[in-house]
């Protein structure tokens, strides 16, 4: 006899399904009894066979088969239904017990939960950088097509052959008229501009090619583009087309903007359109946009005057290396077209690459790499520490697990139990992670990595830390990490733990127990020995990151930025005659010496210690410059106090005074790093040289009146061959000003704004920061890397500490019998102590020697970011294998400690 | 008489309210009640009954007849009991309706 089961009993007896055939049978059998019923039925009521069978047909529709046809199909369908509602529901009963088990072990899940938060939230942080920054398409149409063409250079003083350059206007329009490889082409370059009509600002807007936005893909949101033939010649009519920022906020977002004008420098320009909103140009800070064609000729400069950048799009149907093929051989032609007078047969070129490559500093993107890479190795520690964890819950529910095996669950059934319970961790580990990596994106996005390359300016700003956020990208990163990561600490001890046999299990014996354990040990100790490999990779890149910073910091900056507030004065164009700015910005220092506490007021044009700004060639003698054999040096101006307001020494001779002035003998003063590589050995005071900037080139040039100690002008690299010249002698439109005081530079730069407003109110002062920030901004990418990696090796080592505390414990508890035995037997507390700590320092040094290993494969990558270091720095490995020692040491001498204490008598008895 | 969608489900909770039956047992009490005027198509009958047993409107089990035979009863669970409440109520809603409309003269 057959007898029916409700499909929940079904399932808690793990009943295999029923099979179709079966399920047919039943559905047969009770056809043919209604059909037999009836049959009697009618007979009973005097009906012949043949017409009883006959009616009993028609009621069933005419045809058997189809009567059966369709019970049995619709049978199936409910068969699957209804299997598919038990899977769901046993999938619901799974995740119900596993989320049980979890409440029911506060200590456990919060120490899995937090610990895969802070994995799973720095890795979608730092994933979210690397997808704005790199992966992430650039927001422009068919951005794979977008190109940059730039020159490339001779390699001459501190540039090297090949670096890419960027254009002069006679050179671009030879290359524009003759380049047939692409659709569009465009120059721009980055110029601050001061809007003088209504009130005075002073912003960065971008001189651009009119046919700039249709390279890029982008058109107007109102009004409309740049005219085609505003190209074709210089000093074209001025149109400006405003960023949509900037239409926000001067003009409310009034369309009727379109046609006013908008005083720019002093010169009206008609607003022509807007641009789309979140374009800031590819200089990544244009608030507006003007055709580079409004400058006349003279502002263009010459052929050798490089100022802006070029980008391109390729045609369709051109590849990207027969783009670049066509821009290297019209380099040729261009280069032909414009021989270098100063270094014949001198290498000019062009190339064409990837506007996608450009699109942020090298260094910034391998740094970030670099950062991915640490950061997927803080989350593999999270996962092993976790499934660490999951192994020793394990091992304490084998009982439990043999039973249900016995009751016939199935080892598949049960992995699935037990992987849902990691799932559910990794899930509730995701969920803390987005709080986790909000805070990180949030603390990214907040960097300003001031990354200048003077020689090199030919890259792209359109993407930028500021850009990083917790978009969707991210949060399904975060999600699926979190499934993946569940899925990887969890299937590994939920195959062991079902692994044994049903007897050996479910025998409480001694033995079968030990041999559970000692397995599960043994894949603990691997795990351990894992965890302290990837935490000293880690620690090996953090300490070497760390090191070279501290040497960058070490090296004496050549002046002393404490105490210093510096601002930016532009003085727009031709409002003010070359001889009356000295005038100007003598009324400009002796007011700011009025303010209270100030100590000294300097003009000059360049911060130290941020690049540079001017690279110029010095020659003497009655000839032409030999770029080849002259020195180039970077040229500075100065005011007299420049010097000790920035607290730079005089080794020699004097500083300007006040009697180098306009009219005056021209001087000069060169640093330590010029005199001694230019003159070696020589004195160079009283010589005459001529620089190629600041009208120092004619005649005899400038007397060198002094030596100045050497500054710097890059964090990584030695101090370069600077001269100054007085800035009374050379004045410029713009100056950027020191002030020195003994107050407080927070409440100075409000005192100094306010006296700026009223000695130059036409002008705008901006820029206002301390030498401590912007110094401090000159480190910042060290500084940003060493600190997130420190981070991370941190957490590493935390996590590292943290298994090899467990797995100790463990041990001791297992061996609690064999350690009485060892102190009834008469070992002493501190040889039973030894023995311990020393288990635990044997697996350290397997783990120490495996990641020293892999530290060195590893660390190579991080070689271009260091600072006058070896990635296999000896010091920084041995630090890092003492503090590895010291703490692990410190984690496995507590179960040690323990074991110590363990009273024999006890211990014996306890089993 | 052909039976409107929807109310064999009805009728069948109905008859066993008045106790566990099988399959012929419903059709021919439904026969009787409606003197011969309803009559079931049988293949429609089991997949009602199946249909019903799946929604847990009904529970089933093989038993033996008075006369010896094999059969698969059905009974009445509680939420088919509340299920036929709600749909005869509504049931007899929509054919008062109905008569009321069919009903009226045309004046």
């Amino acid at each position: 006899m057959r007898f029916e089961l409700r499909p929940g009993v079904r399932r808690w007896f793990r009943l295999s399904r029923r099979n179709p055939s079966a399920l047919h049978d039943e559905l047969d059998e009770e056809l043919a009894i209604l059909i037999a019923n009836r049959i009697d039925a009618l007979v009973a009521r005097g009906m012949s066979v043949d017409e009883a069978r006959g009616e009993a047909l028609r009621r069933l529709g005419g045809s058997l088969d189809e009567a059966r046809r369709q019970l049995h199909s619709s049978a199936d369908q409910r068969e699957r239904r209804m299997e598919f509602r038990d899977y769901i529901e046993s999938l619901w009963q799974d995740v119900r017990y596993a989320a049980r088990g979890l409440v029911r072990r506060p200590a456990f899940t919060s120490v899995a939960v937090l610990t895969l938060a802070i994995g799973i939230g720095a890795t979608t942080a730092i994933f979210s950088a690397v997808n704005v920054m790199i992966l992430r398409a650039l927001p422009y149409a068919q951005p794979n097509e977008l190109m940059t063409v730039s020159l490339t250079a001779p390699g001459r003083g501190n540039i090297t052959a090949g670096s890419h350059v960027v254009w002069s206007y006679p050179k671009y329009a030879f290359f524009r008229d003759h380049q047939q490889a692409f659709a569009e082409i465009a120059p721009f370059a980055s110029a601050p501009y001061v809007i003088t009509s209504g009130e005075v600002e002073r912003l960065t807007g971008e001189q651009v090619g009119a046919t700039y936005l249709r390279t890029l893909g982008l058109a107007p949101i109102i009004g409309r583009d740049f005219d085609r033939s505003l190209d074709a010649h210089t000093a074209a009519p001025p149109r400006v087309i405003l960023g949509s920022s900037l239409w926000e906020r001067r003009f409310n977002a009034d369309p009727h903007a379109i046609g006013q004008t908008l005083s720019l420098d002093g010169k009206p320009y008609t607003i022509v359109g807007v641009a789309p909103r979140g374009f800031k140009g590819l200089s990544g800070t244009a608030e507006l946009f003007v055709p580079i064609t409004t400058l006349t000729d003279d502002e263009m400069g010459g052929a050798w005057s490089h100022w802006f950048n070029v980008v391109a799009r390729r045609k369709s149907g051109i590849t990207e290396r027969q783009a670049s093929a066509a821009a290297v051989v019209l380099g040729r032609q261009v280069a032909n077209q414009f021989p270098d007078r100063v270094l014949a047969g001198a290498k000019w070129g062009a190339v064409a690459d990837p506007l996608d490559q450009g699109r942020i500093a090298p260094l910034i993107r391998q740094s970030l790499f670099v950062l991915f890479g640490a950061v997927g190795l803080v989350l593999l520690i999270a996962c092993v520490n976790v499934a660490n964890l999951q192994l020793s819950r394990a091992s304490g529910r084998r009982r439990e697990i043999a039973v249900r095996m016995a009751i016939g669950a199935g080892r598949r059934r049960l992995v699935r139990l037990l992987l849902t319970e990691s799932l559910l961790l990794a899930l509730a580990g995701g969920v803390f992670a987005v709080g986790v990596a909000w805070a990180g994106t949030r603390a990214l996005s907040q960097v300003r990595p001031e990354v200048v390359d003077f020689a090199t300016r030919a890259r792209i700003g359109a993407v930028n830390f500021s850009l990083i956020q917790l978009d969707w990208s991210a949060l399904a990163f975060a999600l699926g990490l979190a499934l993946v990561v569940g899925v990887l600490f969890g299937l590994l001890p939920a195959l062991g733990a079902t692994r044994s046999t049903l007897a050996n299990a479910l025998k409480e014996g001694d033995a079968a127990q030990k041999r559970g354990i000692t397995r599960s040990f043994s894949g603990r100790r691997l795990l351990v020995v894992l965890e302290i490999a990837l935490a000293l990779v880690l620690l090996a890149g953090s300490g070497l990151m760390m090191r070279s910073l501290s040497k960058m910091l070490a090296v004496d900056e050549g002046f002393d930025p404490r105490n210093v507030l510096s601002l930016r004065l532009t003085v727009p164009g031709g409002s003010i005659g070359r001889d009356s700015l000295p005038g100007f910005y003598s009324q400009v220092a002796t007011r700011l010496r009025a303010v209270p506490g100030v100590t000294s007021v300097a003009l000059g044009n360049c911060p130290p210690l941020t690049g540079g700004c001017a690279i110029t060639v010095m020659w003497s003698g009655n000839r032409e410059p030999d770029p080849t054999h002259d020195p180039l040096v970077g040229i500075y101006w100065a005011s007299p106090e420049y010097f000790n307001t920035l607290g730079i020494t005089l080794k020699q001779g004097r500083i300007f005074t006040d009697a180098d002035r306009m009219g005056t003998a021209k001087v000069a003063l060169v640093s330590e790093a010029t005199a001694r590589r230019v003159w070696p050995n020589q004195n160079p005071i009283g010589r005459h040289v001529r620089l190629g900037q600041g009208g120092f080139s004619e005649g005899d040039g400038a007397e060198i009146v002094g030596i100045v100690g050497d500054t710097r002008q890059w964090v990584d690299s030695l101090p370069a061959k600077d001269v100054y010249i007085p800035f009374a002698q050379s004045p410029r439109a713009g100056a950027m000003i020191f002030v020195r005081s003994t107050r407080d530079l927070t409440s100075l730069a409000r005192d100094v704004r306010a006296a700026m407003k009223e000695v130059a109110p036409h002008y705008p002062t901006y820029d206002v920061q301390t030498m401590t920030a912007r110094t401090g901004a000159a480190t910042a990418r060290a500084r940003f890397s060493a600190m997130l990696l420190g981070l991370f090796a941190l957490t590493a080592l935390a996590l590292a500490v943290v298994g090899i505390y467990g797995v100790m414990s463990l041990v001791v508890a297992a061996r609690t019998r064999e350690i009485g035995i060892r102190i009834a037997l008469g070992a002493d507390r501190g040889r039973v102590q030894r023995l311990v700590v020393g288990e635990g320092m044997t697996l350290v040094a397997i783990g120490a020697a495996i990641g020293l290993a892999g530290a060195l494969a590893c660390t190579r990558v991080l070689a271009t970011l260091l600072f006058h270091l070896e990635p296999s720095d000896p010091p920084t490995y041995v630090g890092i294998v003492a503090l590895l020692a010291v703490t692990a040491m410190a984690a496995s001498w507590v179960p040690a400690r323990r074991a110590s204490r363990v009273d024999p008598l006890e211990a014996l008895r306890s089993e | 008489m052909a039976l409107l969608k929807g109310t064999l489900d009805v009728l069948v909770l109905k008859t066993l309210s008045w106790g566990p039956m099988h399959a012929f047992e419903i059709t021919s009490w439904l026969e009787e009640r409606s003197t011969g005027r309803v009559e079931v198509d049988d293949a429609a009958l089991l997949q009602a009954l199946r249909r019903m047993e799946e929604r847990k409107l009904l529970g089933a089990e093989w038993g033996v007849t008075k006369n010896g035979r094999r059969a698969r009863y059905y009974r009445l669970t509680p939420a088919g009991r509340a299920h036929l409440r709600a749909e005869a109520d509504r049931l007899v809603d929509h054919f008062d309706a109905l008569v009321t409309i069919l009903g009226a003269r045309t004046s």
